[in-house]
């Protein structure tokens, strides 16, 4: 926001300089915004670009699409979130870009996922394979083999190549203006970006108009897009800019249709299914950027110009009419270029977003909830987190929250505690082998895991192979784990950590080996299940760490703990290699390439390592010990979240207020 | 909403289509664990909070040196100790009070609340105690702002109907009601914790009212799911029911 701010203000005053070369000088700043100058480009530089682009070409019909691009790039990296990771592999499936104003919002999250997705998908399509280790990483390196030219990270972004190819749940927005629904002697341009009327005008209604390759989804709940007259033609500013359905006729101008919404340049007038017009803001004309919105909580649009919101245009729009974004013109040379989000706005539609989120919110804060049971509010939460507690297996917590609760009550009821909840915490057995179980995985003792799983749950890991299976492979990491912590301490850096020499390798030591204290396994608890590794003692390393003395014993060791955790590995293969299941071979893949380096912490599979890895295993398990019981698998605090994402997502699908809310972000983080 | 008297059980959900929607949301135990942590750090229950940073291997929030002094203040209003709890709040952070008539005078009118309960505990008890603080600290408080002065009369009327023969009316017996402490004691932790730059209200609030927004809204959108939601909190439900003698309707849904 500030860099379109500072930006806008910066090209604006700037070009003021320059008034002879220039039509219309006190506009300037609007196109500004669409050189898109921001901080990148010299302002002299880009406004000279954009005069000799005018002189040369009488009614600068075409904007030459080196420079509007190189322009447009810079402020995409210093916007910063446009392009989240994404570089370099851009060239089949279009760059994903990210409306301002929809930054952060849920059906943002989705189409960001998807285009995610996608990507993987092409990878993993394109990906060779040869060591399994491009499957994971998202190196520009690897992604790029297949490309002719060399390409830098950030520096690929052709706006907008073509349209996306799958059209799936979530609803995308429009990118581009579509080749195949448009009037045909209208040009498009630029990427898709730009529309030009390129025939003759023949009879008097005739008019050229194109759609977008998307409608507004309403899911977004605001919807807004701009689009700047690059210019109005020899003869005149028949140029309308708006919104349609899909069937609307584009030899027409928008507006004069059912279903066909415009604010029209040649009179300032706003049109929906008539030839005439509603009185409703000023003209507009070359260099003019002119907004178009809808707001489907309200079923309202609204139009800016240059940057000034104009005021309710329509009411009443249809609740189920996917809605284009349309414009039309009917002179030759007649140029419009749209701004679907890819730059930053005009009009700070932001702030209006933002400020219709801030007044859903406000209302969420006053509504007040009550529970059949409790009275208010307080006892209602406090039963939730009780019973969340309980039903996940965290006793000593539950415990201690028990005991605070109570204390308050005491408090609140003067001392008097005859007429409290006689809550005594039944010790659930269940509850307390639940909780070795997941101590011993987010310990990174998996042995331990499976050793009680099966005695107090015997079915759980038959019933549950996948569960099984992905506690194998967790072991199998967790193996991996420490070999990769003992060779980095039998391999100290000889230089001080204050040499910058090598400096990976010195941070990698400094954090493995405070792991590693942490790192603590109880020899008798490696009954292992399967296959316990005899040298599996960590217990002792710690004493030995420091001993020079003992360098060549733990070298043996290292030895030992790598033939075991091959012989791990070979005895994993064999048990799984004939399953046909695909996640199950891509995480033994994904598993097995770990073995490949010498030091996976700083290989593209380190994530695999963390042991942040540990707990979703941990809550699986958790869940399907609790289901094998007879239990819901999910506590009562987690059906209120899915229930709440759910009700959301309904509130949201029509442009409803659910649209302009995020659970997860707004509520939960 | 009609759903309020509907009763449910968890063991025969009703199959609709929605419910397969719920289904699908996958709730990151980390999100969860968060709110927990959250709630328990910011509603003052340090003990709890120490032990679930240890069991379910997340950070303990490091900031919260307020803590204690929270948990100290939250004891002394919900014991209806004002006094204590003033000064303690005034040795964290006198501006909290300053800034914030409202929140003072809500304390002070529940100091005299106590007040009275003391003076009226016998009928042969002195109420001077009560009127003098009444006068004193309430009184030219109530002369800035109609709603004090409302609240400060209620309050006295307290006096004439204490110690009571018959039930008092709803609104006098909502200020010898416990959740009244509990109400300001709340008020007071969030003024604090605002007064630090933490976020006030617990985000496990905030969900709690969503979830009910949601519903509210949902419904009257006419949106289609089921008629009741049922959270399945139905075990620790029947325990205190059970335990309260209370009648036997479980319904663990929430209801407007």
């Amino acid at each position: 926001m500030y860099n379109r701010r500072s930006s806008y203000a910066a090209v604006a005053s700037g070009s003021t300089a320059n008034t002879q070369s220039h039509p219309a000088p006190t506009r300037s700043g609007a196109f500004s915004h669409l050189l898109n100058s921001a901080n990148a480009t010299p302002h002299n530089l880009s406004h000279n670009r954009m005069s000799r682009s005018i002189d040369a070409d009488g009614h600068h019909s075409s904007i030459p699409a080196s420079w509007s691009r190189g322009g447009a790039i810079p402020s995409y990296s210093s916007a910063g979130g446009y392009w989240q990771g994404l570089g370099g592999s851009m060239q089949d499936i279009p760059p994903f870009f990210v409306p301002s104003y929809l930054r952060g919002s849920k059906h943002a999250e989705k189409l960001q996922e998807q285009h995610k997705a996608k990507l993987a998908a092409q990878r993993d399509y394109k990906s060779t394979h040869s060591s399994n280790a491009g499957s994971l990483s998202t190196s520009s390196s690897s992604v790029n083999l297949h490309k002719t030219a060399p390409s830098h990270r950030g520096l690929t972004h052709e706006v907008v190549e073509r349209a996306p190819v799958f059209v799936d749940e979530p609803a995308p927005w429009p990118t581009r203006w579509n080749e195949g629904d448009k009037f045909a002697q209208l040009d498009i341009e630029d990427n898709g970006r730009q529309a030009k009327f390129s025939g003759t005008q023949k009879t008097h209604d005739e008019a050229a108009a194109v759609r977008a390759d998307f409608p507004m989804p309403r899911q977004c709940g605001i919807y807004y897009y701009e689009a700047t007259v690059i210019s109005k033609g020899k003869d005149g500013r028949m140029i309308g800019v708006g919104f349609s359905g899909p069937k609307v006729a584009l030899s027409r101008i928008p507006g004069w249709e059912p279903d066909s919404y415009a604010y029209h340049g040649d009179d300032g007038q706003v049109f929906s299914n008539t030839t005439s017009g509603k009185q409703y803001g000023p003209k507009f004309s070359t260099l003019d950027v002119i907004g178009c919105g809808i707001n489907f909580r309200t079923n309202t649009a609204f139009f800016t110009k240059n940057g000034h919101m104009l005021g309710t245009a329509f009411r009443d729009l249809k609740p189920n009419m996917p809605y284009y974004p349309t414009v039309g013109m009917k002179k030759p040379g007649e140029t419009l270029r749209a701004n679907f989000g890819q730059e930053p706005f005009a009009f700070d539609i932001d702030k209006m977003v933002q400020d219709e989120k801030a007044a859903i919110q406000a209302e969420i804060a006053r509504t007040r909830s009550t529970h059949k049971i409790t009275a208010n509010e307080t006892e209602f939460i406090h039963l939730l987190i009780g019973q969340y507690l309980a039903h996940d297996g965290y006793v000593e917590t539950a415990r201690a929250f028990e005991e605070e609760t109570r204390e308050e009550a005491r408090a609140l009821a003067n001392g008097d505690d005859s007429g409290l909840p006689q809550g005594e915490m039944v010790e659930d057995l269940d509850a307390l082998n639940r909780q070795k179980i997941r101590t011993a995985i987010l310990e990174g003792d998996i042995d331990k895991a499976l050793k009680h799983t099966n005695a107090y749950y015997p079915s759980v890991l038959r019933d549950n192979e996948n569960i099984y299976f992905k506690l194998r492979c967790r072991k199998f990491i967790e193996m991996i784990r420490q070999c990769n912590e003992m060779t980095a301490q039998f391999h100290p850096v000889p230089t001080p950590p204050s040499k910058r020499s090598t400096v990976s390798t010195t941070n990698k030591r400094n954090s493995t080996a405070t792991d590693e204290y942490d790192f603590e396994m109880e020899l008798d608890e490696q009954l292992g299940v399967h296959n316990p590794p005899p040298s599996w003692d960590n217990k002792d390393e710690d004493e030995e760490l420091d001993d020079e003395d003992d360098m060549e014993e733990n070298q043996m060791k290292l030895q030992q703990m790598t033939q075991d955790t091959i012989a791990y590995g070979m005895e994993l293969r064999a048990e799984f290699a004939n399953d046909p299941r695909r996640e199950v071979k891509r995480a033994l893949e994904d598993t097995f390439a770990l073995i490949a380096y010498e030091n996976v912490r700083e290989s593209a599979l380190a994530p695999l390592l963390e042991t942040a890895g540990r707990t979703p295993v941990a809550e699986e398990l958790n869940s399907a010990i609790l289901v094998s019981l007879g239990k819901s698998s999910s506590a009562a605090l987690e059906r209120l979240v899915q229930q709440t994402e759910a009700l959301i997502a309904e509130l949201a699908e029509d442009g409803g207020p659910g649209a302009f809310v995020n659970v997860r972000r707004d509520f939960l983080q | 909403m009609s759903s309020s008297t509907v009763s449910v059980s968890a063991a025969t959900p009703t199959q609709h289509p929605f419910q397969r929607k719920i289904e699908d949301v996958k709730p990151s135990k980390t999100d969860i664990n968060f709110v927990i942590m959250d709630y328990l750090v910011s509603e003052g229950y340090p003990r709890a909070a120490e032990k679930f940073a240890k069991e379910a291997n997340i950070q303990l929030p490091l900031e919260e040196e307020s803590i204690s002094s929270r948990v100290e203040i939250r004891q002394a209003l919900h014991a209806g100790d004002i006094d204590t709890a003033i000064t303690k709040i005034n040795d964290l952070n006198p501006q909290i009070l300053d800034t914030d008539p409202a929140l003072h005078f809500a304390l002070l009118r529940l100091q005299l609340i106590e007040l009275i309960r003391t003076c009226t505990s016998s009928a042969s008890a002195d109420i001077t105690p009560a009127l003098s603080f009444a006068s004193s600290q309430l009184a030219p408080r109530a002369a800035t702002n109609p709603d004090f002065l409302r609240d400060l009369e209620l309050t006295m009327t307290l006096l004439i109907f204490l110690p009571a023969t018959a039930p008092l009316q709803k609104e006098l017996a909502d200020l010898l009601d416990p959740s009244l402490r509990r109400n300001v004691a709340s008020k007071v932790n969030e003024a604090i914790l605002t007064s630090m730059g933490a976020r006030g209200e617990a985000r496990m609030r905030s969900l709690v009212r969503l979830r009910h927004w949601a519903e509210l809204k949902a419904r009257v959108a006419g949106k289609d799911i089921p008629p009741v939601l049922p959270l399945g909190l139905q075990d620790a439900d029947e325990r205190s029911v059970d335990s309260n003698g209370n009648n036997g309707e479980v319904a663990d849904v929430m209801v407007h």
